[in-house]
């Protein structure tokens, strides 16, 4: 083993307590960054895994490019095809299960299919029961298959009877055969005849799907290639259609995890560099000796280097353990919520290769990066250095010039977001940051004479001590300064950021969903997927008494650059009477009635974002009627719909290009001076028939909000707490390191009176001192931040009301000087408790 | 034949109002396997002129001559690699890294020589058994007296076999039986094993030891005194201002 390899070692294990809080401060940033990501590839793989299960074994599927149902005689058509043996016409839905429909599971496939022909091209290998017959097609029968597993996931046997929902309310289904297939979770079928899927899901005599089987033998990609010259473009051959509007919502959770771990990482990068500072300082005799006998420069700037490289690689092989842990815990705690939000079975955690090297280059890099001014610095300590007498922390002197370069970054900050450009206000939040960080050594003097002032008012020598402690080494306090403002601005960013957006949405939501009346799936599949009711349901709704005017929604979905988009349809007018959109700059409610004419759509602030396309533009989109232009007429958000990629047409064309008459989301509205009471009275007796809708009144919608908001809202506290822990490490590594470094003057404080109470509140003192350093710049970093992120949301075309992050600002606050009292504490034990002899002869 | 030699060696620290001339044109010559001490009072200039001699800092002028060669003209790190094969320190406070045993400390310019480790440490048991620490080579630093410590140390300084042995008060933080121990430790080194040393001390007795006393004041040599004359070296002394 190397000499350098073997000192990092024993230096290493000799201070364990530093160790300790320096390798946790790069445990804590891997952990974030590794686990959260951890989540995220098991999820994707799962919406691929379930729609590639779609495909199962046939050699052909055939699907619409805008996900959507199409004419029976594209079968027709492929059967034509040479090379193709058989086809088999299909209808593929997904319904969500009301949570009262006593089946264990919250959202089935249902499969349409055509007994004759559908053996022909998959298998469907018979584990109990029957196969369904042409007979069950005359819809006095009501056969369904599963698979076994299935059956005994659901609890049913052979000749059982079960409930699913449909368009006219619930469809009654009798179990005729198991098959000895797998059920894939997320993705587990329920296989009718085609006549009855299609009465199920009121689509008429349309397919979702073809599957085809080939001749034995058949060149399959000229088969393939065949097959799609005969359909033409509006269709999707072979190859499985897995880019979902979800994906690109978890590339942007992605994102956030990691910068939330870089930042989490930047804080470890101070404590790291605090550390080392300290070591070095430390280590002066020894550096100086070894030199002395003959250890070049490199060298000794290859032992710091080591020995951070051994921290990082300690710091983040612990990190990726932990890392794993908390993927598992939060992938369970998470998985639930988001089964039932958009239907996905419960994932394992998965970590891709890059997850693997991005967290083990920024855990390492991240350490060795923070190692490398204080190791420089020590391999140009000389050997006079060995010679001379130890002398403890002498006043450092402030970097004038890191100030002044601090100061300009700060310049080029205020410029960037005063830009108006998104890009540049989000670089100016580094830039603020790394120029807070670069000029609060300079900063450390003047802000804490003044902050020291309200501590000497109640602890008035020991305060005095704490500012001279603090100022004599500025470089230090400014590193934990710096981690400090780091986990305050993210507290005051995050609250104000969820305070606004949750501001906002409630905007959305009072002008598209504030009716008296809301009819609505209990599982939303936004994206598609959702059983719509047929026309009975609102027509009863418009005939209870006490209901004045009804909108409805209805959902299909097309594709735009090779990504899926949401269709939703509206009645303009109807729409317009009773809900509205929020509109972006330059709408208005004039767009709304431009709708009604055919070829036209209205975007929202997602759709805008996400594909440049605005106001004016021309869209062609394929619908399962061929592709079709749409001129965009305004653009505005609805509340439901906020967070995807949507266009909204009239009905009408919903009808005619999409096939789509179904309706998803029912508003209703209470005729002035009616019972509304009664009325509620009727409609839940109404909506009782339709068990996958539920009805909300305004009073129980806000709450249902209120509810989910207040979970939102926990997430994002429990987020700023975790990030706030770092500067925890921070203020408790530079304290204990304050405390080693001046064992001898503490020891000299006690021999001349001081008491151990004493003591303990200088400790205290400089503690706080420091938070409040941290906190005087967090704190404008944390309402720059906070800007800039609610002007992201607004480049994500989710224009959001800007509010002062009040509520972020005291719980900063109160995080920073909690976190202080709380990091003082072992620190003052350990001070107060020193051996006074002991103390003053140690080296 | 000398085997290092000062010329016309001047340090000078500072400028204007605070210019201290720390040695002032110093000439010394030191003979193979010669002990000599230096003495004088604090601040004449002995630890200036030992730290320039090991190359530890650099002069204002004049020229530091060892084994022919010129070591004030030299690079860092020609500096340093001359530390590491030619010349060996010995401190006042030991300055062993504490986390190692006694002989990774003693092996230490060995293995920052490239030597494998094994065979350093192996040299640096022998070297442990000839200062008389045998059995303490697996101890750390806190786990010896100050005497033993300093053993290792004079271990370290001698394990490259070096030309020359800088000793800076190497007493100075010792009882009086382990300054007895150990300047008659590096009188054998001088004695028995043939190595130059130049040592700085305060204590007359200990400087007893040596073959040859060289008396600073004010950062000149005033006098040059072979220790075989009792009577001569109790005249230096009185003249360099010590008794």
């Amino acid at each position: 083993m190397s000499i350098q390899l073997r000192l990092a070692a024993r230096y290493l294990a000799g201070r364990k307590l530093r160790t300790t809080l320096t390798t946790l401060a790069i445990v804590l940033g891997v952990m974030v960054i590794f686990g959260l990501n951890g989540i995220l590839p098991g999820m994707i793989q799962s919406i691929q895994q379930v729609m590639l299960a779609s495909v199962g074994q046939v050699d052909l599927s055939i699907t619409s490019a805008s996900s959507g149902t199409f004419e029976p005689s594209v079968a027709q058509a492929v059967a034509r095809v040479e090379g193709v043996r058989a086809v088999s016409p299909a209808l593929r839905r997904t319904i969500a299960l009301p949570r009262d429909s006593g089946l264990d599971a919250s959202a089935l496939v249902v499969v349409g299919i055509d007994p004759v022909t559908a053996p022909h091209v998959r298998p469907y290998p018979l584990a109990a029961g029957r196969m369904l017959r042409p007979s069950d097609e005359s819809g006095m029968r009501t056969a369904a298959m599963m698979s076994r597993e299935l059956a005994d996931k659901l609890g049913l046997r052979l000749g059982e009877r079960f409930k699913l929902p449909s368009a006219s309310g619930t469809t009654v289904l009798e179990l005729v055969g198991m098959l000895d297939t797998p059920a894939l979770p997320g993705s587990e079928e329920v296989i009718v005849s085609l006549p009855m899927a299609q009465r199920m899901f009121d689509v008429g005599d349309r397919i979702s799907e073809i599957d085809a089987g080939f001749v034995s033998g058949a060149d399959r990609e000229a088969v393939q290639r065949a097959v799609r010259r005969a359909i033409g473009p509006d269709y999707i051959v072979g190859a499985v259609q897995t880019e979902s509007p979800l994906s690109a919502g978890f590339e942007a959770a992605s994102f956030i995890m990691n910068t939330i771990g870089v930042f989490a990482l930047a804080m470890g990068g101070f404590i790291i560099l605090n550390t080392f500072r300290t070591i070095v300082s430390e280590r002066r005799h020894d550096i100086g000796m070894l030199r002395a006998v003959g250890a070049s420069r490199r060298t000794i700037l290859g032992m710091f280097l080591l020995e951070s490289l051994m921290q990082g690689l300690l710091g983040t092989g612990l990190g990726l353990l932990a890392g794993y842990g908390l993927a598992i815990v939060a992938n369970n705690a998470l998985g639930r919520m988001v089964e039932q939000i958009i239907n996905l079975p419960p994932t394992d955690v998965r970590f891709t290769p890059s997850t693997w090297v991005t967290a083990i280059i920024l855990g390492v890099g991240v350490t060795v990066l923070a190692a490398l001014v204080p190791a420089r610095a020590a391999a140009r300590i000389t050997p006079l250095e060995a010679l001379r007498p130890a002398i403890g922390d002498v006043y450092e002197a402030a970097a004038t010039k890191r100030g002044w370069a601090g100061l300009a970054l700060v310049a080029v900050a205020v410029a960037g977001l005063l830009s108006g450009n998104t890009g540049l206000a989000g670089l100016s939040v580094v830039l603020l940051l790394a120029g807070l960080a670069l000029g609060s050594s300079v900063a450390v003097r003047p802000l804490s004479d003044f902050f020291s002032r309200a501590i000497e008012l109640v602890y008035r020598s020991e305060g005095g001590v704490a500012r001279a402690n603090l100022q004599r080494n500025p470089g230090r306090a400014a590193a934990t300064a710096s981690a400090v403002m780091i986990s305050i601005a993210l507290i005051v960013a995050l609250v104000g950021t969820i305070t606004s957006t949750i501001e906002g949405f409630g905007v959305y939501a009072e002008k598209s969903t504030g009716t008296d009346y809301l009819i609505l799936p209990q599982n939303l599949l936004l994206g598609g997927g959702t059983v719509g009711a047929g026309p009975e349901l609102r027509a009863r709704v418009q005939d209870t008494p006490g209901i004045g005017d009804v909108a409805t929604l209805r959902f299909a979905n097309t594709v735009l650059n090779g990504t899926a988009v949401q269709v939703v349809g509206i009645d303009p007018k109807e729409y317009g009477r009773i809900a509205g959109f929020e509109y972006s700059k330059g709408s208005s409610e004039a767009d709304l009635t431009r709708l009604e004419r055919d070829g036209t759509v209205l975007a929202n602030g997602v759709f805008t974002a996400q594909y440049g396309s605005g106001r004016g533009d021309t869209l062609r989109l394929p619908t399962p009627s061929g592709e079709k232009r749409f001129r965009v007429v305004g653009v505005g958000n609805d509340y439901i719909n906020a967070k995807i990629p949507t266009l909204y047409v009239s009905q009408a064309a919903l009808e005619r290009w999409w096939g789509v008459t179904t309706d998803v989301l029912i508003l209703a509205d209470a005729r002035p001076g009616s019972d509304k009471a009664a009325a509620l009275r009727e409609l839940t007796k109404t909506v009782a028939e339709f068990p996958s809708f539920a009805l909300y009144d305004t009073a129980s919608w806000r709450k249902v909000q209120a509810d989910l908001y207040a979970q939102m809202e926990s997430i994002y506290y429990v987020l700023a707490l975790i990030l706030a822990i770092p500067s925890l490490l921070a203020l408790l590594n530079t304290l204990t390191i304050g405390v080693l470094a001046r064992t001898r003057e503490i020891g000299m404080l006690r021999a001349v009176g001081g008491t151990r109470k004493q003591i303990k509140r200088i400790v205290l003192s400089e503690s706080l001192l420091l938070a409040a350093l941290g906190l005087s710049a967090g704190l404008i970093a944390g309402v720059w931040l906070g800007y800039v992120m609610i002007l992201a949301v607004e480049g994500l075309g989710l224009a959001m009301p800007y509010r002062f992050p009040g509520v972020g600002i005291a719980l900063a606050v109160a995080v920073g000087l909690s976190f202080a009292a709380l990091a003082a504490l072992i620190p003052a034990r350990q001070a107060a408790k020193l051996d006074v002899i002991r103390a003053l002869r140690y080296e | 034949m000398t085997i290092a030699e000062t010329r016309g060696l001047t340090k000078i620290y500072g400028a204007g109002e605070t210019r201290v001339v720390a040695l002032d044109h110093v000439d010394l010559a030191i003979e193979p396997g010669e002990f000599v001490a230096v003495m004088g009072p604090s601040g004449c200039g002995k630890s200036t002129l030992l730290n320039l001699m090991g190359g530890l800092d650099t002069p204002t002028e004049g020229s530091v001559v060892l084994d022919g060669r010129d070591i004030a003209a030299m690079s860092d790190d020609e500096l340093t690699s001359v530390r590491r094969k030619r010349i060996g320190f010995v401190f006042q406070f030991f300055n062993l890294i504490p986390v190692l045993t006694a002989a990774e400390n003693a092996s230490l310019p060995l293995v920052l020589d490239g030597v494998p480790p094994k065979e350093a440490l192996g040299r640096a048991e022998e070297m442990l058994a000839k200062v008389g620490l045998t059995h303490r080579s697996g101890s750390r630093p806190d786990q010896l007296s100050g005497g033993q410590q300093q053993r290792v140390a004079v271990a370290r300084a001698l394990i490259t076999d070096p030309a020359l042995v800088l000793a800076d008060e190497p007493t100075g933080n010792l009882d009086s039986r382990s300054s007895e121990e150990i300047a008659g430790l590096l009188r054998q080194v001088s004695g028995e094993w043939g190595r130059a040393i130049l040592m700085v001390t305060h204590d007359p007795r200990i400087a007893a030891h040596a073959d040859r006393i060289v008396f600073m004041r004010d950062g000149r040599i005033v006098d040059d005194t072979r220790i075989a004359n009792s009577d001569s070296a109790r005249d230096a002394m009185e003249r360099a201002g010590l008794l």
